[in-house]
């Protein structure tokens, strides 16, 4: 990969006293991960392997004590403006109107208005929302929610965008028509991205590198490079797409094999 | 998921689980206005008169056990409540059965229940005083008037808000108007029943106290009135910490179980 | 005929059929209630001390007002205009409570429904406060104030006090985590989280404890003027049944309603609307 490490990870553990008996769980095991600029990551795990508390951590929403995380060379201590999150759903303002929405980074940031209306605009239309700008939330789909949600987070300029299982809330066919327009953002914005999912073809569609998490306590288990151009990957053609399919099988086995190590699943 | 909250990876200290409990802070929460309490009125000019020391209070509310009109007082106020609760209940829940199942009578008699429910039974005492004077009578008539709304507009829309499909079920299966009253309507309206009950039985406890104070008929509420004239102070708070408390207690034990009871047991209005 | 017709006919479409019909349905209960009153003027089923006749009651407005020099002495609050001195006091005591009232009220809610800490000290005291009821802290606070207006300012406030600051409590809590992670994502500070999404948030639980804080803070008032005030519509119509002039208390009566009524359907009921349809919210007490 050219250019720099924008996120580095470095030996990042992390326990949590379980809710109810109070005992400590042990939720990450060791994690190394760099992430460069202009990279997509996936990862792939089965549920409660800590994707989503790895996740969390990056965003700064969970302290961590053990282990090392920067971003641009800078720790992480709490949330900030420079990792941008785009949930898994319902996170974006009800009483916000999509183009309020999608500006409220710049706003926080006192961007002058002009600029602002500017960016939103352009941000708008990239995400296919032009018509709907003074549209409050609950008067779109699911779909179209999400949109405002990954174009919020993009307006904002993050060094690092990250998603948690954006797309796992919407129907299937919508999810198949936001992956696809999703790449066209990643190729139109150059950002770099973390992507938490589920979904195993989610993850050979979209990343140029799947990282397979263990069941807890999450560790790296493995790590395939998905060697596709991006302007390739539309999904009309990548059912036929050998590397993609090949990609995809290696996932689908190694995440299979975690799930059915133990009696449970 | 493992969302996990974030709390320190560390085991919880002794310390920090101790404070961290709810009766422990509701141990320190009594102690701490005890002591403010206390403070306050070993600071204040002519205490007894402003704020008698806790002490004070505890020793004025043994005298007023010890001559028993604390007893017959607080038995006083109960019995009003719960006859008055009662009626309220039974002259409510009709009328808004009647209300819900026919709309031309609830669109005739809804904006004047409306109206007369803004007219609070505080506004009226005085009409009623010169009705019936200063008597019982009166305090239970601004009882039952002031139960007597919630419940009504509750059991309406509860009747309301019942399915339309469960009626089409009923209907399709061959039951009568009155079989789909008896077996889809009123089971479909027993969660509001409940709330509605709750908040009626709330107003009439606001009622007694009111009634009674204005009145001046034997209760707590005229208790709190009398120590008010007998630059009795202590027995104010005393009657005030007799009226809070007796509703939790009514709240916690009695009307919320019952009110969460039948809606998880009839709560087939979930929308 | 036609020309009835048509009057009809653009009624109709004006209001619409269904409302236009409960209207008039619901204008019969009080048109009956209005005639048998006149009928008991007429057959004086019971004594005008009892029931005063509909224009005695109307005549007690100019009555009440008769000294009253003029309308600008009337706003002035003027001795002599008894009537208006009267609604003006009930009415600025109202607006006073709650200009400082809910403001408090919001801001604690806030504070105790993000920390826990403070919740857990806080709503067991809101808990009782609640529990005492305004009307019962009316003994104590004549003691603390003596008879006048601080008095049924005070038990005003401490009705709308407690209920805001349940009410916004409960609503900040409802508030989904995940609106709060996205703004301070979003490089938001702790003020702009409360600003942008607890307020917001809360917004119509807030509402619902409005009305609540109007309904029981006009009821408290009232008492709290017939009983430790010297001034307003339940201090007017108390000493006025003390004086057997039935014509005024039903004047008062009738004047408490319209005003509870006109502020719940002309300002609460519409905000209440208002934050539903523009941003789909609901609250829905868990």
């Amino acid at each position: 990969m050219t250019g720099e490490a924008k996120l580095i990870v470095q030996g990042l553990s992390h326990h949590y006293p379980d809710e109810y008996t109070g005992e400590s769980v042990h939720a990450l095991d060791n994690i190394d991960l760099k992430i460069y600029e202009n990279e997509f990551v996936a990862i792939v795990g089965p549920s409660g392997c800590g994707k989503t508390t790895f996740l969390n951590i990056i965003a700064g929403l969970l302290p961590y004590r053990e282990g090392r995380a920067m971003v641009d060379g800078v720790d992480i201590k709490g949330p900030g403006p420079d990792r941008g999150v785009v949930f898994q759903e319902h996170a974006i303002l009800p009483w916000r109107t999509v183009s309020r929405n999608i500006g409220h980074g710049l706003e926080l940031r006192r961007t002058p208005k002009a600029e602002t209306q500017r960016r939103v605009q352009e941000y708008v239309d990239l995400v296919g929302l032009s018509g709907f700008e003074d549209r409050y939330p609950h008067e779109l789909s699911g779909g179209m929610k999400q949109r405002v949600a990954v174009a919020r987070t993009l307006c904002a300029d993050p060094v690092i965008m990250l998603m948690d299982e954006p797309f796992a809330a919407v129907d299937a066919q919508t999810r198949i028509t936001l992956q696809d327009e999703l790449n066209r953002v990643v190729m139109a914005t150059e950002k770099t991205i973390l992507f938490i999912t589920h979904s195993v073809e989610e993850a050979a569609f979209l990343g140029d590198r799947c990282i397979v998490f263990s069941r807890r306590p999450g560790r790296i288990k493995s790590e395939i490079k998905i060697d596709i151009p991006r302007a390739e990957r539309q999904w009309k053609d990548m059912v036929n797409n050998s590397k993609f399919t090949d990609a995809r099988d290696e996932i689908l086995g190694l995440v299979r094999s975690e799930v059915t190590s133990n009696d449970d699943g | 998921m493992t969302t996990a909250d974030p709390a320190p990876v560390r085991r919880k200290t002794l310390r920090k689980r101790l404070t961290d409990s709810r009766a422990v802070q509701l141990i320190i929460l009594t102690i701490g206005v005890f002591i403010l309490w206390g403070i306050i009125s070993a600071v204040i000019e002519r205490p007894d008169r402003y704020l008698p020391s806790p002490l004070t209070t505890l020793i004025s509310s043994a005298d007023l056990l010890e001559k028993g009109v604390l007893i017959s007082f607080y038995s006083d106020t109960l019995t009003r409540l719960v006859i008055g609760s009662i009626v309220g209940l039974l002259m409510g829940i009709p009328f808004g059965l009647i209300l819900g199942l026919n709309r031309t009578i609830a669109d005739m008699f809804y904006p004047l229940m409306n109206f007369f429910q803004s007219v609070s039974g505080i506004a009226i005492f005085p009409i009623i005083v010169i009705w019936f004077g200063n008597s019982s009578t009166t305090v239970m008539i601004v009882i039952l008037y002031t139960s007597f709304f919630p419940i009504a507009f509750n059991v309406l829309s509860g009747v309301r808000s019942v399915p339309m499909r469960y009626i089409s079920a009923a209907r399709t299966m061959g039951a009568s108007r009155f079989q789909i009253i008896r077996d889809v309507l009123l089971p479909g309206a027993m969660p509001s029943v409940a709330i509605g009950s709750r908040l009626s039985i709330g107003f009439a406890w606001r009622a007694v106290i009111a009634g009674e104070m204005l009145a001046g008929q034997a209760g707590l509420g005229n208790m709190i009135f009398a120590g008010q004239e007998l630059d009795n102070t202590a027995q104010i708070i005393l009657g005030m910490a007799l009226i809070g408390f007796t509703w939790i207690l009514l709240d916690h034990f009695l009307l919320r179980p019952l009110e969460s009871d039948t809606i998880e047991r009839w709560g087939l209005v979930t929308r | 005929m036609t020309a009835l017709t048509d009057f009809s006919i653009s009624i109709q479409r004006r209001f619409g059929r269904q409302r236009l019909r409960k209207f008039i349905l619901g204008l019969i209960p009080f048109a009956l209630l209005i005639g048998l009153w006149e009928l008991n003027t007429a057959f004086v089923w019971f004594d005008p001390v009892e029931i005063p006749p509909i224009a005695d009651v109307w005549e007690a407005i100019f009555w009440l007002q008769s000294d009253c020099p003029g309308f600008m002495a009337a706003v002035d609050g003027h001795n002599s205009c008894q009537l208006s001195n009267n609604i003006l006091s009930s009415i600025g005591r109202v607006i006073l409570a709650t200009v400082v009232g809910v403001p408090l009220g919001i801001g604690f809610g806030i504070l105790a429904g993000m920390n826990r800490t403070i919740s857990a000290y806080l709503e067991p005291i809101g808990v009782f406060m609640n529990s005492v009821s305004g009307i019962a802290w009316i003994p104590l606070a004549v003691v603390w104030f003596g008879v006048g207006w601080e008095t049924t300012l005070f038990i005003m406030l401490n009705t709308i006090f407690w209920l805001l600051f349940f009410n916004t409590m409960m609503g900040v809590r409802a508030v989904p985590k995940v609106l709060v992670q996205g703004v301070q994502t979003l490089g938001g500070s702790h003020l702009d989280a409360i600003r942008q999404v607890y307020l917001p948030g809360a917004m119509p639980s807030i509402i619902t404890g409005g009305r609540m804080a109007m309904g029981f803070g006009w009821r408290a008032l009232i008492a709290a003027e017939m009983i430790g005030g010297d001034s307003g519509l339940g201090f007017m119509i108390f000493v006025s049944a003390s004086e057997f002039k039935t014509e005024e208390v039903f004047l008062g009566v009738i004047l408490i309603s319209i005003i509870f009524l006109a502020t719940d359907r002309w300002i609460l009921v519409p905000l209440e609307k208002w934050t539903i349809e523009r941003w789909g919210l609901v609250w829905k007490p868990t």
